[in-house]
């Protein structure tokens, strides 16, 4: 399963996403989108974002069982602590 | 015209076999809401992943923009016509963001008499469960065909004690010939015509390449449907006459709603999928066009060949293609109905 945030995001960028998985609120997409499938969406939405924030949340082989993608400007950002994906948030 | 960034490349798209295999809209309009294809009735709003959906069946009382069928064929999905639930197809469209996979396939195996053969067996062999086909010759197999449905009309008739003395029938008109029992059946088969049509030309197969029929438009829809009438439709014509029902509506209805309730439409995909990839072969690689050779079997196009060399300009580049996977398609089917109209407030004037 993946799941896709997009915070502030381009006009038709949302609605583009909703051909291929489903919005269950706002801005909160999920979907079952094959590996090629999703790398090329995520290619499109990382170059359209802009100013927004784009989220991928994937399975993955690794401990915690998902991995993370980001792009657009962050308000949100992924950190490593030692294999352990956490999200930090700037001060200021 | 602006930038049309929002259009799919093939390798966007998923792979047929990857998709739900359909979705029934009824009583609601179909339009495009900022790049998205949206159903719009008068209770909700709702978005549709079309490049998740092999087929959009639209059943009475939708309404279809131009917008809408440029997402839905850049999507890769097919839109069919139909009557309520899928019975009765009255016409389809398929855009071009499609792989020739399946239909390559079916003309390959259709064109060979050997392999041909073996795929006519294996649809007979779905109909006889535990006996083994793969000797026999199509002689055999009509004839125990014959057999086996007379059995079953024998077996109803004494189920439902309505009296059965042989089909009669006239291909294309329901009521053309026969008591009522056979009309009930001629409109519950051509009804059962319509779902396998939209399900063959949804999935990207052809409708008229068939196995067991041949040189109808519609031979192939003809084999699939074969496979279902001993569950669907003969034992529905069989009730309903036991209920003394005898229109072509009743039939139309009856089988509607059984098709709902088994979930019927899923089963077709799998079944089609099975007989023309028996051995396997991957028959749903994206659509990228290639020319083909006589010696290679295929040179990938966007090239100019004119040097003998074929150097790729740099913007054709494709990726590889993924692994192929296990197909999960065809579990599903889901429906999307408006309400029902609303009753005039007033009753209209009496004309006076």
């Amino acid at each position: 399963m993946t799941v896709i945030v997009l915070i502030a995001a381009p006009e038709g960028l949302r609605g583009h996403l909703t051909r291929w998985m489903v919005e269950v609120d706002a801005g909160v997409f999920v979907g079952n989108p094959s590996r090629r499938v999703r790398d090329r969406l995520w290619e499109l939405l990382a170059t359209r974002i802009g100013d927004g924030q784009a989220v991928l949340v994937e399975r993955a082989n690794n401990e915690q069982g998902w991995a993370v993608r980001t792009a657009g400007r962050d308000r949100w950002r992924p950190v490593d602590y030692d294999g352990l994906i956490l999200s930090a948030r700037n001060r200021r | 015209m602006g930038d049309i960034w929002w259009k799919a490349d093939p390798h966007d798209l998923h792979r047929v076999v990857d998709r739900v295999s359909s979705v029934y809209i009824e009583r609601s309009h179909l339009d495009r809401d900022e790049n998205a294809v949206v159903i719009v009735n008068k209770k909700q709003t709702v978005r549709l992943p079309a490049a998740m959906i092999a087929v959009v069946l639209l059943g009475p009382g939708t309404r279809v923009t131009h917008g809408a069928i440029r997402l839905l064929a850049d999507s890769g999905t097919a839109v069919c016509w139909v009557g309520e639930q899928g019975v009765r197809m009255y016409a389809a469209g398929l855009g071009p963001a499609r792989g020739a996979g399946l239909l390559h396939r079916q003309a390959w195996l259709v064109t060979r008499p050997k392999e041909r053969l073996s795929v006519a067996r294996a649809m007979y062999g779905m109909r006889f469960p535990g006996e083994d086909v793969s000797t026999a010759t199509m002689q055999q197999l009509r004839g125990r065909e014959g057999t086996r449905i007379r059995r079953l009309y024998r077996a109803h008739a004494r189920r439902t004690g309505v009296p059965w003395d042989g089909r009669v029938y006239k291909a294309g008109d329901a009521f053309a010939a026969g008591d009522d029992l056979n009309r009930m059946l001629s409109a519950a088969n051509a009804a059962l015509y319509g779902i396998c049509h939209a399900v063959i030309v949804g999935i990207g197969a052809s409708p008229g390449l068939g196995f067991v029929h041949t040189g109808s438009a519609i031979s192939f829809v003809l084999d699939i449907a074969d496979l279902y009438k001993a569950d669907y439709t003969i034992p529905l014509a069989f009730d309903l006459a036991a209920k003394g029902l005898r229109e072509e509506r009743d039939a139309r209805l009856g089988l509607r709603d059984s098709i709902a309730e088994t979930k019927l439409l899923g089963r077709i995909v799998t079944d089609i999928k099975a007989l023309l990839a028996a051995d396997g072969a991957d028959i749903d690689a994206p659509a990228v066009g290639e020319l083909w050779d006589e010696r290679l079997g295929a040179v990938p196009s966007c090239v100019n060949w004119a040097d003998g060399s074929g150097a790729f300009p740099r913007d054709c580049d494709t990726p590889p293609d993924a692994a192929p996977r296990t197909a999960d398609m065809g579990d599903e089917h889901i429906a999307v109905i408006g309400p029902e109209f609303d009753e005039p407030a007033d009753p209209p004037e009496p004309p006076r």
